[in-house]
């Protein structure tokens, strides 16, 4: 089994673990066995987004189970204790199912990111997608534009102050 | 209404869900045993018509009043402005995201271009509009209507020394309540009588700059000019039911649909003076606003029989690397990112 990479944000090191997909919206995918049998794409958050957002206070889908879905479409909304925004679909296909024990208690999504806190299982190709070594160097090539945007409101505002 | 009393008006939530009927009515219960308090109870707000007796009702009221709705407090105030039912926007402590403004409250505001603010002349008046979301029980609401009430009464004794100082007694004489229209009987039936769901966008004129990329992009005619070419919703009904597009076209998240489901559109408060959250949107994947909102756009058209037109038509063209701003105070992230305890 490789090992795992790491991604570091400023100090803190996001685990990103070999042998699994990861999409450009900063979830990770891995086939998993559907209820018919048929293989699935299950989705989750990645180390690097569950370490901008913190605590998950509050997770909603605004599709049901067994919709289609295209690239890019909203299909929920999260609130966390730093950060809120819409979810967004990272393939287009047939969204099976959603993580049901989440929307009860969403703790899961932060202390098991890439087990029990899964968010759905999409019938989807797994084109598209990309590896953790190709991951890393998403992150590592965006992580000065990511910065920016982030802090974008601070200089803002000392621009408007000079 | 008599002397004195404050108008307190409940907006019902849509539907029936008994958690939100048992707030509105426990509320009801308790303000009517309240002295100076002067109550009424409307359907939902937004889904008043312009002849909907409960709408005749808010236009009738002269003075100050609390309105309680089921809507982010921006939503409700600009929902009144567009039915001409205007005033001071009411500030209340009650609103959650007020009470975090301890953290940095030496910060300035990020606003920057102010809004061309609202159309019509503005009354000397306070409406303080209240979320029925922030809080389950109502006694919360009844302190904090409790609270408004002083202020209120300290408002109006500063108005009544005011137009003293000020003005000539011969004034009075302007004529204005002799060309009152018939007042409606405004009775609890009428005022409730039954409303259907409605659809279309609410204009927050005190962000809104007039750049009329709402106009371009809306391709059903929503959207018009005044005579003074200052940008108004001009047809409401032309609106399409889910349809949020120019929404997410606005640059200064200005255009409200206060029953859409994502906080940002429905009215949430913006930027430091609203929630201490950063919108990670664009980083999840919904970067392009744009796109999405010519899909439903699209969407739209199609199911009218019209071609989609894509990105083709009224897309404002903006520098693409620059983002229009996130849209939530977004300061010390990465810093915090840096204090984390792993």
């Amino acid at each position: 089994m490789a090992e795992d990479l790491w991604f570091t944000m400023g100090k803190i090191p996001a685990r990103l673990p070999a042998g699994i997909l990861y999409a450009k919206n900063h979830m990770w995918a891995r086939p998993e066995i559907g209820p018919d049998g048929n293989r699935l794409l299950r989705h989750g958050f990645t180390h690097y987004a569950i370490l901008l957002m913190k605590d998950v206070y509050f997770l909603e889908w605004n599709i049901s189970e067994g919709d289609p879905v295209t690239l890019s479409q909203e299909i929920g909304h999260i609130e966390t204790s730093k950060a809120e925004s819409g979810l967004y679909c990272p393939a287009p296909g047939t969204l099976v199912r959603f993580n049901a024990s989440l929307l009860d208690d969403p703790s899961a999504i932060n202390t098991d990111g890439y087990g029990s806190g899964w968010l759905f299982d999409l019938d989807a190709p797994d084109t598209g997608y990309m590896n953790a070594e190709q991951y890393l160097k998403y992150l590592s090539d965006n992580w000065e534009k990511t910065q920016a945007m982030l802090k974008g409101k601070m200089n803002q505002i000392e621009d408007d102050e000079s | 209404m008599s002397k004195g009393k404050l108008t307190v008006v409940i907006s019902q939530a849509p539907g029936k869900n008994p958690a939100k009927r048992a707030l509105e009515e426990n509320l009801a219960a308790s303000l009517l045993m309240e002295p100076g308090i002067e109550l009424s109870i409307i359907p939902h707000l937004y889904d008043l018509g312009p002849d909907h007796t409960g709408r005749l009702f808010l236009e009738s009221i002269p003075g100050d009043m609390v309105v309680l709705a089921w809507l982010f407090p921006r939503a409700g105030f600009w929902l009144l402005d567009r039915d001409g039912i205007r005033g001071t926007e009411g500030q209340s402590p009650l609103h959650p995201i007020a009470e975090k403004d301890d953290e940095d409250s030496d910060e300035p505001p990020p606003e920057k271009a102010p809004g061309i603010g609202p159309l019509g002349e503005v009354p000397d008046r306070t409406i303080w509009c209240l979320d029925l979301r922030d809080h389950a029980g109502h006694q919360i609401y009844l302190e904090e209507i409790r609270r408004i009430r002083a202020e209120a009464a300290l408002l109006r004794e500063g108005r009544q020394a005011a137009k003293q100082a000020t003005r000539p007694p011969a004034v009075i004489t302007l004529g204005l309540p002799t060309q009152k229209k018939p007042t409606p009987e405004f009775t609890p039936e009428t005022l409730l009588a039954p409303s259907n769901r409605r659809w279309y966008p609410v204009i927050d004129y005190s962000r809104c700059t007039n750049c009329m990329e709402c106009l371009d992009f809306c391709l059903f005619g929503v959207y018009g000019v005044d005579g003074l070419d200052r940008i108004l919703v001009e047809n409401q009904d032309s609106c399409k039911k889910g349809c949020p597009a120019c929404s997410r076209v606005c640059p200064e998240q200005a255009i409200i649909f206060p029953d859409y489901k994502s906080a940002a559109i429905a009215g949430a408060p913006v930027g430091n003076i609203g929630g201490l959250k950063i919108d990670l949107s664009k980083l999840f994947g919904g970067e392009d606003q744009m796109v999405v909102a010519a899909q439903e756009r699209d969407r739209e058209l199609v199911k009218d029989g019209r071609d989609a037109v894509g990105l083709a038509v009224g897309i404002p063209k903006r520098q693409s690397d620059k983002p229009k701003g996130p849209r939530d105070e977004l300061d010390s992230l990465v810093d915090a990112l840096d204090n984390l305890d792993i």
